[in-house]
């Protein structure tokens, strides 16, 4: 075989060999991206929702709070409802999600003994939302709130732990 | 580096010399021209499929309910969604035509002639298993098109005497086109089809390697 053959021949190769090197790069590439881009993008973000007016809360005392949003989780959408207490001390907002970090029920503020007492499993979490007695294994989420134009707005998109 | 590792496996398994002679180094026979490359054509768009209809499977949900808002999602939202759906959607077209001139090749050619009949018999079942996988995989996106294309689908062997009316409620899982249905469509797509597929498409290499393609006429 005369070595210009040869030359043919490597050519060939080499072009094949950059074109399936291309597609396997462009459609494996397209297909782990797809795989891995949820994991960057699907983020908890910050969703301000309006909880009522600003001159209903009680200063000093925790006010119960419904809250109800829609929710979007990929293709699913939905109605999330959330219960929150909300504490006003001066211009400060102190905010807590009443979702027992135990197994989701809604903690009751009981008055009595300033203490917030889950009717599930008797967990019980002091004033600030700490866990101090029962199987919760974590204290009470923290919500950010705000006053903005007269009406009370509760920040749902909580931290991820 | 990437030539080292391979060689140390090559040590072990003496994949590499076999691989040249019978992959990359192939001898065929002289003055074969571009309708040759139908079959392995067919091929490349069978694995681009594999590959984009796995990273499908990571979105879509085969139910009434969520099929078509995975695809909506998958579509618009998902990055690069809209790409894996086009190269699968385009693939599945354009493999049913690379199937076919392929097939009408060997026919034009003779190839299917002796010794090369089970070619022809086993790439006459790949022929049915990719119309299956394109009957089956045109429900699943479950829009308006789907739907009734695969209500006019699934009606057609109602007209079969005797057997027919069983063969419709098989294919829909009783006797309406519906939750069932979906659900069987989906596992017949991606786990019955693409076993079929390896089987037969081993075998119809396996003896193209014995036989060696045929020489053009």
């Amino acid at each position: 075989m005369p070595d210009n053959n040869m030359t043919r021949r490597k050519f060939l190769a080499t072009g094949i060999g950059v074109i399936s090197g291309a597609i396997a790069l462009g459609v494996g590439g397209a297909a782990i991206t797809a795989v891995v881009a949820p994991a960057v993008t699907n983020k908890r973000e910050d969703k301000w929702v309006e909880a009522g007016n600003a001159d209903d809360l009680v200063q000093g005392q925790f006010n119960k709070i419904n809250i109800a949003y829609d929710a979007k989780d990929a293709w699913m959408e939905g109605k999330i409802k959330l219960l929150a207490y909300v504490k006003p001390d001066g211009d400060n907002l102190f905010a807590l999600s009443a979702t027992c970090s135990h197994l989701g029920c809604n903690v009751k503020f009981d008055e009595q003994s300033g203490k917030f007492k889950c009717p599930c499993h008797t967990g019980v979490y002091d004033a600030t939302g700490k866990n101090i007695s029962g199987p919760p294994p974590k204290p009470l989420s923290h919500l950010e709130a705000k006053i903005e134009d007269g009406k009370l707005f509760i920040n749902t998109g909580i931290k991820e732990a | 580096m990437i030539g080292r590792i391979i060689d140390v496996f090559d040590r072990r398994f003496k994949f590499k010399d076999d691989f040249k002679k019978n992959v990359l180094d192939h001898p065929v026979p002289p003055r074969v021209n571009f309708t040759y490359c139908f079959g392995g054509i067919t091929f490349l768009l069978y694995v681009l499929l594999l590959v984009t209809g796995i990273a499908a499977m990571f979105f879509y949900v085969p139910s009434v309910e969520h099929a078509f808002a995975t695809v909506e999602y998958m579509t618009f939202d998902l990055p690069l969604g809209n790409i894996i759906r086009g190269i699968h959607h385009w693939s599945a077209n354009l493999m049913v035509v690379f199937v076919c001139l392929h097939m009408l090749r060997v026919f034009v050619y003779g190839a299917y002639k002796n010794p090369r009949e089970f070619h022809w018999v086993s790439g006459v079942f790949l022929l049915g298993i990719t119309l299956a996988f394109s009957f089956t995989g045109y429900l699943l996106p479950w829009d308006q098109k789907a739907y009734w294309a695969t209500k006019v689908g699934v009606l057609m062997p109602k007209s079969i005497p005797l057997v027919g009316d069983f063969i419709t409620r098989l294919l829909m899982g009783g006797s309406d086109l519906g939750a069932l249905t979906i659900s069987r469509f989906f596992a017949i797509h991606v786990v019955v089809l693409p076993i079929l597929t390896a089987v037969f498409l081993v075998a119809h290499f396996l003896m193209i390697r014995r036989t060696g393609i045929a020489k053009p006429l």
